[in-house]
């Protein structure tokens, strides 16, 4: 196949070529903006709006999990108060025991030494009685000696027994 | 996760990219002419339109463009199919990145106001970038034609125009008799060299690739044919031309070509922005705000008065 066949010039300037090429730049714009942009765009505000939507169901979750938080907190702040009430209201009851032990302690310690005095005084006193018994007997058996001549015992037991009365008496 | 699979529609996206520049080269390889040395000339012409002013020539560069526009197209169904919400497949990531990606340019080279800009500079990129791509096919790349880049700089150059008027028609001419009227003519040539430079960068950029590409194969040619000239069979053939111009087309073709498109996209972007005369124009809102308020009372008046 033998063709006549023409060539341009390196650079020739052509109305109608610049004018093609405008449009055809043209068209290129357009499908661009038909078929690439605005498909693409729509998917775009498709998924904007739906992670909108998500983050407005966080939100409403977060804002609900607060309010169920603070009301939990006023909860917890309650009972913290009634728990503190009762252990006040616990120790108060045990001192005011304890006191009482303590007092009723002191109540029966104090006749328990009241009476231990007593005895320790009977005692003292019963010492006492035979001490001077034993003291009379003595003195006797020792005048006895002394005089080496038999004493009415009778007769002078009451005489010794006043005399260490005396000094029984000025000894106490 | 089921893997998607590649069904018809799929198919018939991956054929929308591929059958126009497989036209493209079979028309290519029917139409270049058997020529020894090397020949360095503009695209070739397939067929001629008589049109008023010039005679429309549809060119290869033309062939290619359309080309670029269904492959464009057939790329942009293939990603957008088969969108969910939660993306699965890999080319609607590709996709998503793509939108994300561009948006973020925009929004970082042009601000919050031109944010709906980012279709248009996905559109110079992808134009700018496949027709640069194209010559790997060992098609013309249509950006080495001077044509198809000065329509995409004239857009542009409608653009800043456009976006200067907004100002107000009196601040627009009054920008060209600025700091002093003396400027004028410096002001008016200035303004016109933006859409030219852009033009001219964009094109020697790709053009000088392609010459360079065609010395250097020539000259590889010569060289094989001087080292291994004296061997009888295997000595016409050309060995230092396989491989070597492959490496340098990874730099003038891959490389130069996206380049040089996000360059035309940056001065695209750049030029719209900062032509726009951001306090007057909200100068020129307030005022026309004040007016419709004055308007409205008035008529409100003139209502109770009646």
């Amino acid at each position: 196949m033998v063709l006549e066949v023409q060539s341009l010039d390196i650079v020739s300037v052509n109305f109608w070529s610049i004018l093609i090429s405008l449009i055809n730049l043209l068209i290129i714009f357009l499908i661009i903006k038909k078929f690439l942009f605005a498909p693409i765009k729509k998917v775009f505000a498709v998924r904007k709006a739906e992670v909108d939507k998500v983050y407005d169901d966080a939100n409403l979750a977060k804002d609900e999990a607060e309010a169920q938080k603070s009301l939990y907190e006023e909860k917890m702040a309650g009972a913290k108060d009634e728990a503190s009430q009762i252990l006040s209201n616990a120790r108060e009851r045990a001192d005011r025991m304890s006191d009482e032990i303590i007092a009723d302690a002191n109540v029966k310690a104090e006749a328990r030494y009241k009476k231990a005095e007593e005895e320790i005084a009977q005692e003292k006193k019963k010492a006492m009685s035979e001490l001077k018994d034993d003291i009379s007997t003595i003195s006797l058996d020792i005048a006895e000696k002394i005089v080496e001549r038999e004493i009415n015992e009778n007769d002078h037991e009451k005489l010794i027994n006043e005399f260490i009365e005396e000094v029984g008496e000025s000894n106490d | 996760m089921t893997k998607k699979k590649f069904d018809l529609y799929d198919v018939m996206c991956m054929r929308l990219m591929i059958l126009p520049f497989i036209a493209a080269m079979v028309l290519k390889i029917l139409y270049t002419p058997a020529s020894e040395g090397i020949q360095i000339s503009g695209a070739l012409v397939y067929w001629t339109i008589d049109m008023p002013l010039q005679p429309l020539y549809i060119s290869e560069a033309q062939v290619n463009s359309v080309a670029v526009v269904l492959f464009v197209l057939g790329l942009a169904l293939f990603l957008t199919h088969g969108l969910t919400v939660k993306p699965e497949s890999k080319r609607q990531i590709i996709a998503e990145m793509i939108v994300e990606k561009v948006e973020g340019l925009v929004d970082e080279n042009m601000g919050e106001r031109f944010h709906e800009y980012g279709p248009l500079i996905a559109a110079v990129l992808a134009i700018s970038g496949v027709s640069s791509l194209s010559s790997l096919l060992g098609l013309f790349p249509p950006t080495a034609d001077v044509n198809i880049i000065a329509g995409w700089s004239i857009m542009v150059f409608a653009l800043i125009t456009y976006y200067k008027f907004k100002g107000g028609a009196l601040n627009y001419v009054k920008g060209y008799f600025e700091p002093i009227p003396v400027f004028a003519p410096l002001n008016v040539i200035s303004e016109f060299a933006t859409p030219v430079s852009m033009t001219f960068r964009h094109f020697g950029n790709v053009l000088s690739g392609v010459v360079i590409s065609v010395l250097l194969s020539t000259a590889l040619g010569g060289l094989s044919n001087l080292i291994f000239g004296w061997i009888p069979v295997v000595g016409s053939f050309p060995i230092l031309r396989i491989g070597i111009p492959a490496i340098f087309s990874l730099y003038f073709d891959i490389f130069s070509g996206l380049i040089q498109a996000f360059i035309f996209a940056m001065l695209t972007m750049l030029n719209i922005s900062n032509g726009f005369p951001e306090e007057a124009y909200a100068l020129r809102m307030q005022k026309r705000a004040i007016r419709a308020q004055k308007k409205k009372e008035r008529e409100e008046l003139a209502a109770k008065i009646q």
